[in-house]
């Protein structure tokens, strides 16, 4: 596969002062679609070492996904690099490696040409410097085990005798891709980098950074969202041994919600500097803070709900095909069931946290951020800072899910620095980070279906009512969000369709939570199919395929249109794998369900038992996905797994409720998360095929949740329609 | 502030901290040993996991001055370059996503091998429930303490 570079100057080789060489890639001239920054700037995405090592530049944030593997990978395959001797380098931010944040299971569906294009550039420029040096054809080289490779002779020469010659080659202009039947990595196991620092507690997340001269703080927010502080007495928490300040944080002081959407909302509070983490952990139990809660709505869940349900009514359209009220006449029967699904934290594992040393007007940050981009965005806004005055580290990350893509902890952090001038390592408490999450929202979601006289879908009305996470402004209003999107599954399937959503203010902070709105709303979309298979008395695979349709291509929206045939297939590979047609003992039952996400294709059953106590114990997960090419098979299973665990925990416990304005959970034993013994053997399939890889982090979660309440039901003859199952 | 004496992988420390300080903050803070992380700061999510006396223990509900009797090991002094079964159990099955509960589950998982080193899947489950990991490396963490068992069997 050739892919020409309209552009040149795309890629830049130097020899560095050592001997090493350096091939700096333009990024964005890499991305045809993209316009050209002003100044070209090449990020060294490939060092060749003069003794042979190589360095890979990984340039998202890793955050348990695996990126930090995976693109690497990407690259070292192109190049025809030794994997054993390829060091990977954590990049810092910089604008020079385009973008870098990480979310929406993006990574290899944007890295993967980048990655591509740059490592077979470089390869291709050391079998031209090979060729020149051997007198022999281009066409009889190729590169394997950073060697080129002269095929005709078995003759080699390793990269590192090739880096003078190759740094006065002129640069191609078309890049040719390798066959991928001829991957050497991509497509193996390769056991994650920092593997041996990860089991002997040497890896470095952004909790560990110690700097000289640094002091630890953490801060006491009100709990009540959109509250302020009153006064406070910190006469006791200075008395503390070890505390060295104490700080108020004060939102209007600091431009409150000047910094817009999806920027940091700065909520009130006081913060307590001191010589360790415990000095400050116990400094703020001394604090004794009056709140001001004069703002806060004072909401509460079961009002809230309330309010979604009143909403139902009240909806904007965000997507109309056909005719639903035509539909709805022309009906044999029809169906319409109302699901509920809480508002859930992140819960990482490692709190937040951020480090920051802010002298002389330089601002250096180790922030364990999803979206660093955001967060420079924030510091410039914020202090009048110039680009070049921030510099941004991207440590390892104790889990993200969402929550990491918004910076208000670091923001916090930046503040205390410049205010008392020294590096400072912010930790929040569990409790605080429990309680000033940016929470998925919670929502009511109506589904009502128009039936044929075979009981199959002619016309399909999805209302969805909530507080929405796009709305930016909470309390003030603003423009609305959307909570539903023109895109949802069965977007393109059923000739009648309506997607509506009803929009409600609250003091909620609302953000993306992994899978983000399918993580709410495939609950509700498949369970009703369920359902309406069982109204149809028909087997839920069998219905579900008939309302699937032939295999084709369905256009969905803009230029975006779905291959039904994949989904048939992962689809008809788990009814198999599963079991799906043998029967259980009494007391056990399958759940099935199967969508698309970030381009790829996943069908998920799931088998429990309910005893007579109502206790569900999940005994198995059947899944098989399509996501094209798998690049690093260990991560991407790692990938399903995580995501099939994530979505059984929320389904079964997860929920966060509000109560006087405020989150009512605030740790692990409110806050339940699922246990060893409670976690079922998964079995995952992954469809081989040679198209292009597509994204792993987020699809795995949704189908778990209705899988789970299909399979209850198929137990127990009992529908679960709000969630989490568990109360 | 007083001073105590402590035996951390079998190095006696010595570090001034107030008496209730939690072993978590003075291995963290005080000695730079950070494999020990801090997850809840209630017991309740087993981040903290170290080994005093042999047993597992949450370090950040363990005062300073209760821990100075015996050895505590921490996932830095569990083994020379990672030898120990259960940690090369993790590197061959890959187990760790984000990898920050991993040294709480190892240090379980090392305890649990030590005092019953042919565990049953229940008694698996019955050793590490006292550690949770977010991103789902459970079912590799079950697969990883039966291999670790079968490298102690060799």
């Amino acid at each position: 596969m050739k892919n020409t570079l309209k552009r040149r100057n795309f890629i830049k080789l130097t020899v560095s002062a050592s001997g090493a060489l350096i091939a700096g890639v333009h990024l964005q001239s890499c991305m045809p679609k993209k316009p050209l920054a002003e100044v070209h700037q090449f990020s060294p995405l490939i060092k060749i070492d003069t003794d042979g090592w190589i360095s890979l530049i990984a340039k998202n944030p890793e955050i348990g996904q695996g990126v930090k593997t995976a693109l690497p990978m990407i690259l070292a395959e192109e190049l025809g690099a030794n994997w054993n001797k390829v060091e990977v380098v954590q990049a810092d931010y910089d604008t020079i490696y385009d973008e870098q944040w990480a979310g929406g299971s993006y990574a290899i569906i944007l890295n993967w040409d980048l990655m591509r294009t740059a490592g077979a550039m470089v390869r291709q420029v050391l079998i031209e410097a090979a060729s020149k040096k051997m007198n022999l054809p281009v066409e009889e080289f190729i590169t394997k085990n950073s060697k080129v490779f002269h095929t005709k002779s078995n003759k080699t020469l390793p990269f590192e005798e090739l880096i003078a010659e190759a740094s006065q080659i002129p640069l191609p202009e078309e890049v040719e891709f390798k066959p991928t039947d001829s991957f050497e990595i991509v497509g193996k196991n390769i056991p994650q980098v920092d593997l041996d620092k990860l089991v002997s507690g040497g890896a470095e997340f952004a909790i560990d950074i110690k700097l000289p001269e640094m002091v630890y703080a953490t801060v006491l927010k009100n709990p009540v969202f959109e509250g302020g502080v009153s006064s406070y007495d910190d006469a006791d928490a200075r008395l503390v041994n070890g505390v060295i300040d104490i700080i108020e944080l004060n939102n209007a002081a600091y431009g409150g919600r000047l910094l817009g959407p999806n920027s940091p909302n700065f909520v009130n509070g006081v913060a307590v500097i001191a010589n360790s983490t415990w000095a400050s952990f116990k400094g703020a139990k001394k604090l004794k803070v009056v709140w001001d809660n004069s703002n806060s709505r004072k909401e509460n869940t079961t009002e809230l709900f309330e309010r979604f349900h009143a909403q139902l009514p009240n909806t904007s359209i965000e997507r109309k095909d056909g005719d639903i009220a035509k539909a709805k006449r022309s009906a044999a029967s029809s169906f319409e069931a109302i699901y509920e699904v809480p508002f859930l934290a992140h819960a990482t594992m490692e709190p937040m946290n951020c480090t920051v040393d802010f002298r002389d007007d330089l601002c250096e940050v180790w922030a364990p951020t999803q979206n660093p981009e955001a967060l420079q965005e924030g510091l410039i806004k914020l202090f009048g800072l110039k680009p070049e005055q921030i510099k941004i580290h991207l440590p390892r990350i104790g889990g993200a899910f969402g929550r990491r893509y918004y910076v208000d902890y670091a923001m916090d952090t930046a503040i205390l620095s410049k205010k008392i001038g020294k590096p400072v390592k912010l930790t929040w408490t569990r409790e605080e980070d429990i309680r000033h999450d940016w929470y998925r929202p919670g929502s009511v979601q109506k589904i009502s279906a128009s039936l044929d006289k075979e009981g199959m879908v002619t016309g399909w009305q999805h209302i969805l009512a909530n507080a929405s996470r796009k709305t930016s402004l909470g309390r003030e209003g603003g423009p609305a969000g959307t909570e539903i999107d023109e895109y949802d599954f069965p977007a393109g399937l059923v000739p009648n369709l309506q997607l509506e959503y009803g929009h409600v203010l609250s003091d909620v902070p609302l953000g993306q939570w992994r899978a983000v709105a399918a993580s709410a709303n495939a609950f509700p979309v498949h369970c009703f199919l369920d359902e309406l298979a069982f109204l149809n008395k028909m087997d839920s695979i069998d219905y579900f395929l008939k309302f699937l349709g032939p295999k084709r291509m369905v256009p969905v929206v803009g230029d975006y249109e779905f291959d039904v045939e994949r989904l048939i297939t992962v689809v008809e590979k788990v009814r198999q794998m599963s079991g799906w047609d043998t029967p259980l003992p009494k007391g056990q039952g399958r759940g099935f369900a199967a969508r698309k996400g970030a381009g790829s294709f996943i069908a998920e059953v799931v088998t429990v038992r309910v005893d007579e106590n109502e206790k569900t114990k999940i005994l198995r997960v059947d899944a098989v996905v399509d996501c094209g090419i798998v690049v690093n098979p260990s991560g991407a299973k790692a990938q399903v797994e995580g995501g099939i665990l994530e979505g059984l925990c929320a389904a079964l416990y997860g929920e966060i409720t509000i109560k006087d304005g405020a989150a009512e959970q605030s740790n692990f034993h409110d806050y339940k998360w699922m246990r060893m013994g409670e976690v079922p053997g998964i079995h995952i399939e992954f469809i081989k095929n040679e198209l292009p890889p597509r994204g792993l982090g987020e699809p795995p979660l949704p189908p778990a949740i209705p899988a789970l309440a299909n399979a209850i039901y198929a137990a127990t003859g009992k529908r679960i329609r709000k969630l989490p199952i568990v109360k | 502030m007083p001073s105590y004496t402590l035996t951390v992988n079998s190095v006696k420390k010595t570090v001034s901290v107030d008496a209730d300080t939690p072993l978590l903050w003075v291995l963290r803070d005080e000695l730079g040993l950070t494999g020990t992380k801090y997850g809840c700061g209630k017991g309740l999510c087993g981040a903290c996991t170290v080994q005093y006396k042999g047993n597992a223990v949450r370090s950040c509900t363990l005062t300073v001055d209760s821990v100075l009797e015996g050895n505590i090991t921490t996932i830095e002094g569990l083994s020379e370059g990672q030898n120990h079964p259960v940690q090369q159990a993790w590197m061959e099955l890959d187990v760790p996503q984000c990898g920050y509960c991993q040294s709480g589950q190892i240090i379980s998982a090392a305890t649990l091998l030590s005092k019953n080193p042919n565990p049953t899947e229940e008694e698996i489950n019955a050793g590490m429930a006292g550690n949770i990991c977010r991103c789902g490396t459970y079912t590799r963490i079950r697969e990883a303490v039966q291999l670790a068992a079968s490298k102690l069997d060799e």
